[in-house]
């Protein structure tokens, strides 16, 4: 009977466990492996030297490599907190505005909100080029209109994270909230009735029901939130190469940058995973504050 | 035998040897990865319909991408079994490239063929060590671009000559209130950044890179990173209207074209796109050497080619008619009137050929008013250091240049970094 049970489940988790092995484990041991190598991306496997953790301490060292990969990781960092910290609320405001059954049109402005997310990168990012553009944006030129100066937006170091950031929170704030609303409509709607009975005011009932009840789904939300940010690259490759002086020069863009256009295979395998640890680190400790505050209640 | 004998006994044994090699090609199906544009390669496409109609047994398919993108596509399938046969790369690329093993050795047939029909200085650089790897196309060379409209409303007479009168100039064409500049820098492009630069220090008598080594170093650099940052801090160039895109486009260009930009340093390649964004006001555009700086002796910049190289993992066949069709491609049988196929899809986007007999061929078109300043100057030009490394050092020089742009580092910082980062990166690629 035991070894009935032990055959049926190798049989039946066996082709996942293999799936799951050869296209994500293997992948991801080899570029722990070739993070310990000195390798070139287009040369075999064979001509790799064991550096031991030298690729580690160069890109946290002091020379230009170190000087981009720590550039590099900040900007994915400003860039991850600012999508993540603009999109959560914002795509909660706007799930409690399309959500209403009431209001007029609230279909219609879910289709619309959603419709940004369904647009080919490739697209946005030309479009978003030229309504930046400092000298002949339509951007610049209608806060002309109400007095405010021509903005650089992606041609300063200053300005062209952010200008990212808001192309990033464009095209994704509709599929978040999708999301709330899904969300949302989990809510029991007697507890409101109950907390208006109650003579529970409208920010009340937001803080005491809506959002306790809506944190799994923006735990769900902010944890999709962070890994597209952290996989931000097309609008980098498109429009801006990860400049002004490396200002948008993010992980993903400098690893692709580093181990395929140099062929510094060990130096991009490190990146790699220096990167998939602060998103392990990230998401982990997401999980811990939720849990804690789940505890705590 | 004569010197002249034993010429032209070489270049019909290359000839023979070519016209072999000819008959033993096999079928094959060869691919050509460029960054040209639709329309250029409209016309690689329809030369290599006119070279398939007496090759039937060998189909060419030709892959464009973005300038942004070429080294990468290179890189990550370009260079394997299954990728392009052909590519059309920057000698700053073919270091790396041939240390990787990607590109093939040119065969002896056509490298004497090669040899014997371009300049020396273009064949060593499509060659490493003695071994030509590529059959070199374009030539492009940097010269001070100005708009003589713009000039002329200054009371501008003549182009500057010298690194005063250019600050001169440049001054009498800002004028913030219409939202011009008097000179345009680049940025978010490592060559945009870099070839501006590195002419305006050739032509201060400095260099970027001797014998392998650095020499940002020297006054000559000290100069020059000093210039950069009086047109900033002056406010005759500002780099918000600098940034270039994936496809070498850009603020920069619209700010030229639309007459914001009084002059600006660039090479010849960009005929078309000033032609295509100006029109009639291309007229406007005029061609000067690029002034000398205080340390310099004669007006010189940078020059740099292209080449295309033939994949060295893709299968023998397919190597054997890439070269076959190269050969015809370059060669002077393939174009009008004596020139090569190759010649007229170069000129058609204003860039010089290199091929010795395309130059003869061109020679009208080449005496244009745009051209012109661009062929002057080549004597003069300094080729681009080609060194192991060579694509890192230019960013992280790109970086430097960029900060001081954007009053990040002062002129000093910039040159000190600059000469670090060089110094680190060409000592660790050629280990």
């Amino acid at each position: 009977m035991q070894r009935h049970l032990t055959r049926s489940l190798v049989t039946m988790l066996g082709p996942a466990v293999l799936l799951i092995g050869v296209f994500i484990f293997v992948p991801m041991l080899l570029t722990i492996w070739l993070s310990l190598q000195d390798w070139s991306t287009q040369t075999g496997f064979e001509t790799a030297r064991f550096v031991g953790l030298q690729n580690f301490f160069d890109i946290f060292g002091s020379t230009s490599v170190g000087r981009d990969f720590k550039a590099a990781l900040i900007n994915t960092a400003i860039y991850t907190t600012l999508s993540v910290a603009i999109l959560l609320p914002l795509s909660v405001a706007l799930g409690l505005l399309v959500h209403q059954r009431r209001v007029p049109g609230g279909v219609a402005l879910r289709t619309v909100l959603f419709s940004t997310y369904m647009v080919p990168m490739i697209a946005v990012a030309l479009v978003f080029s030229k309504l930046y553009s400092p000298t002949e944006g339509p951007i610049n030129q209608i806060l002309g209109w109400v007095g405010i100066g021509p903005q650089p937006w992606l041609s300063s170091p200053q300005t062209a994270l952010y200008s990212i950031v808001i192309l990033n929170i464009w095209q994704q704030v509709g599929y978040f909230t999708v999301l709330a609303v899904a969300g949302l409509t989990q809510i029991p709607q007697a507890l409101y009735e109950a907390a208006e009975i109650d003579g529970a005011t409208v920010l009340q009932r937001f803080w005491t029901i809506t959002l306790p009840l809506l944190a799994g789904t923006l735990l769900f939300s902010a944890v999709i939130a962070i890994i597209n940010a952290v996989q931000v690259f097309e609008p980098v490759a498109l429009i801006t190469q990860g400049g002004p002086v490396n200002s948008t020069n993010v992980l993903t863009y400098h690893i692709r940058r580093v181990g395929i256009e140099r062929g510094q295979g060990g130096l991009g395998s490190a990146m790699a995973v220096t990167m998939m640890l602060a998103l392990v680190v990230a998401i982990t400790a997401l999980f811990a504050a939720f849990r804690s505050r789940e505890r705590a209640a | 035998m004569s010197k002249s004998n034993r010429s032209m006994g070489g270049v019909f044994g290359a000839a023979a040897l070519l016209l072999c090699s000819t008959a033993w090609v096999q079928a094959a199906d060869i691919s050509f990865l460029t960054h040209w544009s639709p329309e250029t390669v409209a016309q690689l496409e329809a030369a290599a319909a006119t070279y398939t109609e007496s090759n039937s047994d060998t189909t060419i398919t030709v892959r464009a991408v973005p300038f942004g993108d070429l080294l990468t596509t290179l890189r990550s399938s370009g260079g394997g079994a299954g990728g392009a046969t052909i590519a059309g790369i920057y000698d700053a690329w073919l270091p790396d490239l041939a240390k990787d093993g990607l590109v093939a050795p040119v065969p002896d047939a056509i490298a004497e063929d090669v040899e014997a029909n371009w300049p020396d200085g273009v064949v060593n650089a499509a060659s490493i060590d003695g071994t030509l790897y590529g059959i070199p196309n374009e030539i492009d060379v940097y010269a001070l671009n100005y708009n003589k409209a713009l000039f002329e409303e200054a009371g501008i007479t003549e182009a500057p000559k010298t690194w005063d009168e250019f600050l001169a100039a440049a001054e009498k064409l800002t004028d913030p209130a219409k939202g011009q500049q008097g000179f345009g820098l680049i940025n978010s492009w490592a060559a945009g950044v870099l070839h501006p630069f590195a002419s305006l220090l050739v032509s201060n008598g400095g260099d970027l890179v001797v014998d392998g080594r650095p020499t940002l170093d020297t006054p000559e650099a000290t100069e020059t990173f000093e210039l950069y940052e009086t047109l900033v801090r002056e406010g005759y160039a500002d780099p918000a209207m600098a940034t270039a895109d994936a496809n070498t486009t850009g603020p920069f260009l619209d700010n030229f074209v639309s007459g914001r930009t009084g002059m600006i340093i660039m090479a010849n390649w960009w005929e078309s796109a000033l032609k295509a964004g100006m029109g009639e006001d291309f007229e406007n555009v005029a061609t000067a050497p690029i002034p000398v700086g205080p340390s310099g002796d004669v007006a010189r910049s940078i020059s740099y080619s292209w080449m295309t190289v033939v994949n060295a993992q893709a299968p023998a066949e397919e190597q054997e008619a890439a070269w076959d069709f190269l050969a015809w491609l370059n060669g002077p049988e393939s174009g009008e009137e004596g020139a090569s196929a190759m010649a007229g899809i170069l000129m058609s986007m204003g860039i010089l050929p290199s091929r010795t007999s395309d130059v003869a061929a061109y020679e009208e078109e080449l005496g244009s008013p745009f051209l012109a300043g661009y062929v002057d100057v080549l004597e003069n030009a300094k080729p681009f250091p080609v060194v192991l490394g060579g694509q890192e050092f230019s960013e992280a020089l790109q970086q430097q240049l960029e900060a001081l742009q954007f009053g990040q580092v002062t002129a000093a910082e910039a040159q000190a970094n600059a000469q670090a980062d060089a110094e680190e990166i060409l000592a660790r690629a050629a280990q």
